[in-house]
């Protein structure tokens, strides 16, 4: 495998794990879900774009409509459970009240 | 060419004048009261000469003046119909409003409104003699909204008085449940005879004529007030007693028995609706009378009275003798108006005191108020020979000796009795005895306005039904020969009344009440028929009216069945299916274990 493949890839898992591991605040896992979605995208415009797959030029912009999305659904959490504690910690995510 | 026509219509106009006038210098004179009186009286005596004419020769006329319009084939103008209905009944409506005004200029001279009371008195007069020489159903109608109309506005004179404006509104609305009838008989005799013409529409034949004498007939239950709407009739005895006794004793309510007789020729043959009337005249005959006997209001009493001889009436109607019916409209008006006067006589003399366990011992501080009173018990009860008997008698004759109901007629005989029972109460409570009234006041009868009035009538309870029964054509044939206990039947179920009626009232004085039985408190509070029409059927309307709008509509279609229910659905299954505790530190740590341990181990697949 070529170096631009193996340093997006170390990207993506370097995102991954950032959004595996973190102490306190839910913002950092969200943050690093958006730096796996922006690897994911690099990764696939420049295969798409080395190997001539035309067919598939669709499938980054697909991707990021579906990565707004997600992304919006998150903060919309966020912003639940920041408006009942006032801040994003992880803590607070213990009671599951409906 | 005789002079018929000329003077009834004479007559009509002399009795518009004041009315025309009222829009001069005339109606603010303290003297108005004065010249509608002396204008009715003279229409009374102008209208005597047709009448007289009418009994001589037995001439009837139909005046048809004016062409108003024609509504592509049907032709309607102005018409009076002067037969022997209106012929007859005429007079005694104006000899018994001449009567009565005389009377409430007495009554109601403190009143700053006398001349609008006046106004109104003729207007009402007015429009009832429209209403019975009108020749075609569209003239009779405006005399029918015209006399309700008036009723409105006479019963609520004293409009500062809650009860006096219910009361009016109720005599309305009751009105008006009729009037669905009555116009309901007016579009089936305009779809399917063509016309609003009498003439036209009895010689005209039909397999049936069910639908529009149901109309008729509810017509009548509304304007007479029989059972089922009547709770009017007692209630508009908020109104001043010359009110009560021109409209709801002679005139008005026996619009709507006028109405049936009207259009006898096409009942006589239609059995269904003769059983109809007789058996709701029945019952409204007793229950009426029932409900007269536990009262304590005196105008009340005799509210019911009226109700219950017109339910007697209906049932004259019922057994087929229109006649008879007429007869007894006639001699009605005289002792009822009378009673009416008394009434007001004495409330008027003991200083507005309505309630007849505060009267007593009037015997002998009012004795012309007495005579007048007792006359006019006896007329109603129908002793003989007095006015009430010739037409009470012979209806209570005719019932017994006709193939008809017996449920109906022993009701009837009962209500009978029942009659002299509750007269006997009133003369009981209000002229006998000790007075138990507040010594305080003065009794003063000796009013020439006062006398002059009752005297007229007076002499009318007692002579009018002689005069009339022996003046008018022979129409129907009565029953000459029956059985000896038939033709005292009458008179032994109202002696009956009397004795225990008297008997009754004479223990009051000794024994004590412990509590009112169920029965009396049936009779006091009228049967609970208002108690319940005018509470549960408004309730049910709204609520059901709320349901269906406010709750099926509004909240079910329009908030709940998407909206609510999803967000409901979504909060109820996620608190159902959710175990989770929440540890998502601990779920990603996890996960990324699992990961690199995997990522290891698989690592030497080979």
């Amino acid at each position: 495998m070529s170096m631009v493949y193996i340093n997006i890839f170390l990207a993506f898992i370097l995102s991954l794990m950032g959004m595996l591991v973190y102490r306190s605040h839910l913002m950092s896992s969200l943050l690093c879900l958006e730096g796996m979605m922006l690897s994911l995208f690099v990764m696939m415009s420049v295969t798409i774009l080395n190997n001539h797959l035309t067919l598939a030029s669709m499938m980054p912009i697909v991707l990021l409509v579906f990565a707004a999305c997600e992304a919006a659904l998150g903060l919309s959490l966020l912003v639940m459970v920041s408006n009942t504690y006032g801040t994003d910690y992880v803590q607070n995510l213990n009671l599951l009240q409906c | 060419m005789n002079m018929f026509s000329s003077c009834m219509i004479t007559a009509l106009v002399i009795l518009t004048l004041p009315i025309i006038m009222s829009s001069t210098k005339l109606y603010k004179n303290k003297l108005y009261p004065y010249y509608v009186k002396t204008a009715t009286s003279y229409a009374f005596m102008i209208s005597m000469i047709p009448t007289m004419m009418f009994i001589y020769s037995g001439q009837e006329t139909i005046i048809s003046n004016w062409h108003w319009m024609t509504i592509q084939t049907m032709k309607l103008s102005m018409s009076f119909k002067l037969d022997y209905f209106s012929m007859i009944f005429v007079p005694v409506a104006l000899f018994v409003t001449w009567s009565i005004m005389e009377f409430s200029m007495w009554y109601m001279h403190s009143d700053p409104y006398i001349n609008r009371f006046f106004k109104y008195l003729l207007l009402f007069l007015i429009t009832m003699m429209v209403l019975v020489t009108a020749n075609n159903m569209f003239q009779l109608f405006i005399g029918w909204e015209g006399v309700g109309i008036m009723s409105f506005l006479l019963i609520g004179w004293w409009y500062g008085r809650t009860d006096a404006n219910t009361a009016a509104l109720q005599a309305v609305l009751y009105n008006r449940i009729g009037d669905v009838g009555f116009i309901m008989t007016m579009a089936w005799f305009l779809l399917n005879l063509n016309t609003w013409d009498l003439q036209q529409i009895f010689i005209t034949t039909n397999d049936n004529f069910n639908l529009p004498l149901l109309g008729l007939l509810l017509a009548a239950t509304g304007k007479s007030a029989q059972f089922g709407l009547h709770p009017w009739l007692p209630s508009a005895m908020e109104g001043p007693t010359p009110v009560s006794a021109l409209l709801h004793s002679s005139t008005m309510v026996v619009a709507g028995v006028f109405l049936l007789i009207r259009f006898h020729p096409l009942m006589e043959h239609n059995q269904t609706i003769q059983t109809l009337t007789l058996c709701l005249g029945a019952i409204t005959t007793l229950f009426t009378a029932i409900c007269a006997l536990t009262q304590n209001d005196i105008k009340k009493i005799v509210a019911f009275s009226t109700s219950s001889q017109l339910g007697l009436m209906m049932v004259t109607i019922g057994i087929n003798q229109p006649y008879l019916a007429f007869l007894h409209i006639c001699t009605h008006a005289f002792f009822k108006a009378m009673l009416f006067m008394c009434s007001g006589s004495i409330i008027h003399s003991l200083n507005d005191e309505q309630d007849i366990r505060k009267m007593g011992g009037l015997f002998k501080v009012l004795p012309f108020t007495t005579t007048s009173l007792i006359i006019g018990s006896l007329a109603l009860t129908g002793m003989p020979f007095l006015t009430g008997f010739y037409s009470k008698d012979l209806i209570i004759e005719s019932a017994n000796t006709s193939n008809t109901n017996a449920w109906a007629l022993l009701i009837t005989l009962v209500a009978t009795s029942l009659t002299a029972a509750y007269s006997t109460r009133i003369m009981f409570f209000a002229l006998l005895g000790q007075p138990r009234f507040s010594p305080m006041i003065l009794i003063n009868e000796n009013n020439p306005l006062l006398i002059n009035s009752i005297k007229r009538l007076l002499i009318g309870s007692v002579f009018a039904g002689y005069i009339i029964s022996h003046s008018i054509t022979p129409t129907t044939i009565p029953q000459m020969t029956m059985p000896h206990y038939l033709k005292m039947t009458a008179l032994a179920v109202t002696i009956l009344g009397f004795i225990l009626a008297l008997e009754l009232n004479l223990t009051t004085q000794g024994l004590k009440f412990n509590y009112p039985s169920n029965y009396f408190k049936f009779s006091s509070l009228l049967g609970y028929y208002p108690t319940i029409m005018h509470r549960l059927t408004p309730k049910t309307s709204l609520t059901i009216s709320q349901k269906s709008a406010f709750m099926l509509l509004d909240s079910i279609w329009l908030e709940n069945i998407l909206p609510k229910s999803i967000s409901y659905f979504q909060m109820k299954s996620s608190t159902l299916i959710s175990n989770q505790k929440g540890l998502i530190k601990l779920y990603f740590l996890s996960f990324m274990l699992t990961m690199i341990l995997s990522l290891l181990i698989l690592n030497y697949h080979e």
